[in-house]
C-alpha cells in the first residue's frame, strides 16, 4: 500500500501478493479492506488455477514458466526472454492483461500462429536494478476459454558491486 | 405564520444544512476482481488494485486482511 490516507479525488495502489504454495486446482481469495467509510468492509477477489506441470498446459507452453531475473555477480541481469509455443491447432491472439508496471516492461507479441513459437521479453526498469522482488505478468489468449496464464517474475540481488558503492544487500536497499 | 410552523421550518432548515455539510469518505473500486488464470505452484503472483477516494472527506485505509 502506497499510502493509508487518500485525499478526496486521489487514488492509491493496493498490491495483492498471492503465494501459490502447494495449492491444487482453482483457488479463490477475497481480501477485506476496512476504511473509515463505514458500512461493511469491501472486498477484492482474486482467483487462480494451479498447475503442477505448467510447461505442458494447453493451448500454449511457456518456457520458462517461472522467470528468474536474479543477479548474484557483477554481470547485470536486466532482460529475460520467454517463449510461448502454440500447441493448439488455431492461431491465437495474445493480450497482456497485467504486469508490474513499476518494475519492468513486457514486450509481448500480439499473436502466435498454430504450432509456432513466439518470444516475449521482460526488461527491467533502471531504478529497480538493485532491488529484489516477487512480481508477475499475466496474459490472455483468444481461444474459446480466453485462457489466462500468469508467469511469476522473481529477482534476488546479492553481492553486486558497482564503482564507488558498497555491495547491495538481498533486500535491495538503495 | 404561527409559532409551531416557524419552529418546524427552522428544524427542517437546520437538518438540511447539517445534513449537507457532513463530509463522508467513499471508496470506489473500479476493478473488484482479477483472474490470474493458470499459475505454477510454489511461486508468488501479484496484482495491483486501484483504490479511489470519491467521497468528500479523506479516505483512510484502516486495514487490509487476507480472506
Amino acid at each position: 500500500m502506497e499510502k493509508t490516507a487518500v485525499a478526496v479525488g486521489d487514488s492509491t495502489k493496493l498490491e495483492i501478493i498471492f503465494s501459490t504454495r502447494k495449492y491444487r486446482s482453482t483457488v479463490k481469495k477475497s481480501p477485506r479492506i476496512k476504511t473509515n467509510e463505514g458500512g461493511p468492509e469491501k472486498r477484492v477477489h482474486i482467483s487462480t488455477t494451479m498447475t503442477e506441470r505448467p510447461d505442458s498446459t494447453y493451448p500454449v507452453v511457456n518456457t520458462p514458466y517461472k522467470v528468474d531475473m536474479s543477479q548474484f555477480t557483477e554481470k547485470k541481469v536486466i532482460r529475460k526472454k520467454l517463449e510461448i509455443t502454440n500447441v493448439s491447432d488455431e492461431d491465437l491472439q495474445i493480450s497482456l492483461v497485467g504486469w508490474a508496471e513499476d518494475y519492468f516492461d513486457v514486450k509481448m507479441p500480439e499473436s502466435v500462429r498454430a504450432g509456432k513459437t513466439v518470444e516475449a521479453e521482460i526488461v527491467l526498469h533502471k531504478d529497480v536494478y538493485d532491488k529484489s522482488f516477487d512480481k508477475s505478468l499475466t496474459f490472455e489468449l483468444s481461444d474459446e476459454k480466453h485462457s489466462r496464464f500468469t508467469i511469476p517474475v522473481k529477482r534476488t540481488v546479492r553481492n553486486v558491486r558497482t564503482p564507488g558503492t558498497r555491495a547491495a544487500g538481498g533486500s535491495g536497499g538503495k | 405564520m404561527n409559532k409551531a410552523t416557524k419552529a418546524a421550518i427552522l428544524a427542517v432548515t437546520t437538518l438540511l444544512i447539517v445534513g449537507s455539510s457532513v463530509a463522508a469518505p467513499r471508496l470506489l473500486l473500479k476493478e473488484e476482481s482479477f483472474d490470474f488464470g493458470y499459475a505454477p505452484q510454489n511461486s508468488k503472483v501479484s496484482h495491483v488494485f486501484w483504490l479511489y477516494s470519491t467521497g468528500d472527506d479523506t479516505l483512510k485505509i484502516l486495514s487490509v486482511k487476507p480472506g
